[in-house]
């Protein structure tokens, strides 16, 4: 790599000396651009809108003008149970559902990577086809099998004599889970599935040469070349947790067992639409943001450190 | 380890190649909606043109009618589906609102406190007799008015013919008269019930509130009181926590395809709501045709009031081009002759105006109802209401605390009565950090 690099780089420096220094700059300005306006400049109007507050006074009616009030609102919402709840319910379900997803996308990659399974484009297409149906519509369809009347997995249940209610306080959770895991799969198992395809077959046969099975191929070498692959999926997996909403918002209209803070971003949603409050409702939006970044930061941190523990084994 | 590495350099790469396609693909889009725009506008003449946004069924046919009618205005409708009405004021906010909106009179308070609508007594002076008192209250704040009332909604009591007949038991007049019924019927039946609570429709809650004399909001000096849990929510947390403790009544959230299954069963002897829900009923149980009769909501004792879940009124928006144009048709849609027959019988309103009540088409028989012209008891019933009822500025965060707390009342968590007391805390604490200022 570090060869091919090198007459990139002088390359580079002839456009530059031939007097348009300007032109890289060039290439990247649409990514510049978007990322600023799209990314960057939302990010910095929450934090500032997060520092204000609209303030009337007395009934209200002589009018309302925004005022500095520093953390005010972030203090507001960590004094908030509901909002602090929240977060405990979705690492909850983030500690279930992720580890649930993974190791179903990782079997499957693991088996159509095989040679054991027939009319594997089929299969693959089948497995991922759920994550091509948009998650509000996805949600709908689950609700109506979450319906006793409307259910017929309910009814099945119901004629054995088994009692399901799927949307009880308890269980609730786990059937959005359930929807998180049947949307998701699909597409974490064909990045993982594509990782796989990258690792040189070479090693499989002196692993075999060096005796072991298909389990022990797939435990020691698969699994180890693609970890930076389950690293991707697993992360992204975890943000799309923290920031759960089209899943119970839409089943939210047919239980009332799922409150209005019943997810972070739920409890944001609630803050700025119905509650009417943008300013505190930044504030929420920065701290769901800040703890994202922090649990990313520190599962990088963590598989870092394993998967170089791993090296250092070799 | 080289072979790592090389993965996710391509990963890497690959994503950055995804990137910098959907970075086209947005330059793209923005070009061709730019220039679509900028052809579009060009059309518009010398005529005024009224944005307005409404949810009553067969407004078009009535804006049509008004176009005709009124060449030097153009006004177009856009039919409020969805959370429409939660992108109203982040619309106003950006400058791109509507001019007129409909909008639930329990918001109004909300609008006039952050300046998202104007004043237009000057324009609408004309129409305030044709309005019954306490809905032109409802868009009066001060000395001004910032709104046209458009229908209310009385309450009244859709009860089940063939299960009182079958139980031999009488039609509960009275609230007390209405638990005897309760159990009467249960232990008549183990799979039929009085009543569904659902714990996320407010409206039914309300109009018994109101019918108790109770307010969620008052005015005290220059201070907003708060009432969620005032004697009169007491009196309904009482009522409809013995009817939940003995297993009287069932649990389903209203307007789920479970909800209307139970309904269809015929294991629900009475729903209480407002004038617009006997057609939703007819439309939704159309099996039960004939089976249902609408009395009074069942009176507290000592008392004949009955209760409302509130009405809608039209306003103009801030940054309307043209207020006057705006508030002239507003005027007409809701008080004029000519409409009043479209709207009750399009529309499914209970009309506030009085050309309204006293219209024809409003005292109809209806089939669904056995014949009964329904409309006579949502008639006196809106007689009956009483006017204690204030509309108060956090009504959003209000709603939204009693329906999180009542869910958790229907599983057995906790009791009506401290639901009341979290969500009366949860709406002064919101109050107050708005500076508003409270008096407690």
């Amino acid at each position: 790599m570090a060869l091919a690099a090198a007459p990139t780089a002088t390359r580079r420096r002839k456009f530059s000396a031939a007097g348009r220094p300007w032109i890289p700059y060039l290439f990247v300005a649409p990514f510049v651009v978007l990322f600023l306006v799209f990314l960057a400049a939302p990010i910095g109007v929450a934090i500032g809108n997060s520092l204000l507050s609209q303030q009337s006074s007395g009934l209200g009616f002589g009018g309302r003008e925004l005022t500095f009030v520093g953390i005010d609102n972030y203090i507001r919402a960590f004094q908030d149970s509901d909002f602090v709840v929240s977060f405990g319910r979705v690492l909850l379900y983030g500690v279930v559902q992720v580890p649930v997803m993974m190791i179903i996308a990782g079997l499957l990659a693991l088996l159509f990577d095989s040679a054991l399974v027939k009319a594997k484009k089929f299969f693959q297409f089948a497995v991922f086809l759920p994550y091509a149906v948009p998650g509000v519509i996805a949600a709908l369809l689950w609700g109506f099998l979450y319906q006793p009347s409307v259910s017929p997995i309910i009814q099945a249940f119901t004629s054995l004599g088994i009692d399901v209610n799927l949307l009880a306080p308890g269980t609730v959770l786990w059937s959005i889970a359930n929807i998180a895991v049947w949307s998701n799969t699909g597409i974490n198992m064909i990045i993982l599935f594509a990782a796989l395809q990258t690792v040189p077959r070479e090693m499989y046969e002196a692993a075999r040469l060096d005796g072991a099975g298909e389990a022990r191929i797939a435990w020691s070498i698969k699994i180890p070349m693609i970890a930076p692959a389950i690293l991707l999926t697993t992360l992204s997996s975890v943000i799309g947790t923290l920031q759960l909403f089209n899943e119970p918002q839409v089943l939210k209209t047919i239980t009332s067992n799922i409150s209005s803070d019943f997810t972070p971003n739920m409890a944001i949603y609630a803050a700025s639409t119905l509650g009417k409050d943008s300013q505190y409702s930044s504030a929420m939006a920065v701290i769901l943001g800040v703890v994202t970044l922090i649990i990313s930061v520190v599962i990088l941190r963590i598989t870092n450190r394993r998967s170089m523990g791993a090296t250092d084994g070799i | 380890m080289k072979a790592t590495r090389l993965t996710s350099r391509t990963a890497r790469r690959v994503a950055a190649g995804a990137l910098a396609g959907a970075t086209a693909i947005a330059l793209l889009a923005g070009c061709s909606a730019s220039s679509g725009g900028a052809t579009d506008s060009t059309a518009a003449g010398a005529t005024t043109t009224v944005d307005f946004w409404g949810w009553v069924p067969g407004l078009e046919d009535l804006v049509a009618q008004y176009n005709e009618a009124n060449p030097g205005v153009e006004v177009s409708f856009h039919r409020m589906t969805g959370d429409d009405g939660q992108k109203v004021e982040a619309a106003v906010d950006a400058g791109a609102g509507p001019d007129l909106v409909q909008l639930s009179t329990h918001d109004l308070p909300d609008y006039v406190i952050s300046d998202r609508v104007q004043p237009i007594t000057e324009y609408v002076g004309d129409i305030q007799d044709n309005n019954t008192e306490s809905a032109w209250t409802s868009v009066t704040f001060g000395d001004d008015v910032y709104g046209v009332p458009q229908g209310i909604g009385p309450a009244g009591m859709m009860y089940r013919t063939d299960l009182f007949d079958k139980f031999g038991i009488a039609v509960p007049a009275t609230w007390d008269e209405y638990l005897a019924a309760a159990r009467a019927i249960h232990a008549a039946d183990p799979n039929a019930y009085i009543a569904n609570l659902s714990p996320s429709e407010i409206g039914q809650w309300m109009q018994e509130v109101q019918q108790a004399e109770g307010s969620w909001y008052g005015v005290d000096g220059d201070s907003w009181t708060v009432g969620v849990n005032d004697d009169a929510s007491k009196l309904v947390a009482a009522r409809w926590q013995t009817l939940l403790d003995e297993g009287l009544v069932t649990t389903e959230q209203m307007w789920t395809p479970e909800y209307w299954a139970l309904v269809n069963s015929g294991k629900v002897a009475t729903i209480s709501y407002a004038a617009w829900f006997p057609s939703l009923l007819a439309e939704n149980a159309a099996d039960t045709s004939g089976l249902w009769r609408i009395a009074p909501l069942p009176t507290n004792a000592g008392s004949t009031n009955s209760g409302d879940s509130g009405g809608a009124a039209v306003v103009v928006l801030k940054g309307a081009a043209d207020p006057a144009a705006a508030a002239k048709f507003a005027a007409w849609l809701n008080d004029s002759d000519e409409t009043q027959d479209a709207l009750i019988t399009v529309g499914g309103l209970f009309p506030s105006t009085k050309n309204g009540l006293a219209s024809e088409a409003l005292m109809q028989p209806q089939p669904f109802y056995g014949d009964q012209v329904i409309n006579e008891v949502f008639a006196d019933a809106a007689e009956n209401t009483p006017s204690t009822w204030v509309e108060g500025p956090n009504y959003g965060t209000a709603q939204t605390a009693v329906t999180d707390e009542f869910a958790k009342v229907v599983t057995g968590e906790q009791t009506f009565e401290q639901a009341l007391d979290k969500a009366q805390a949860a709406t002064i604490a919101d109050l107050k950090s708005r500076g508003l200022s409270v008096a407690e």
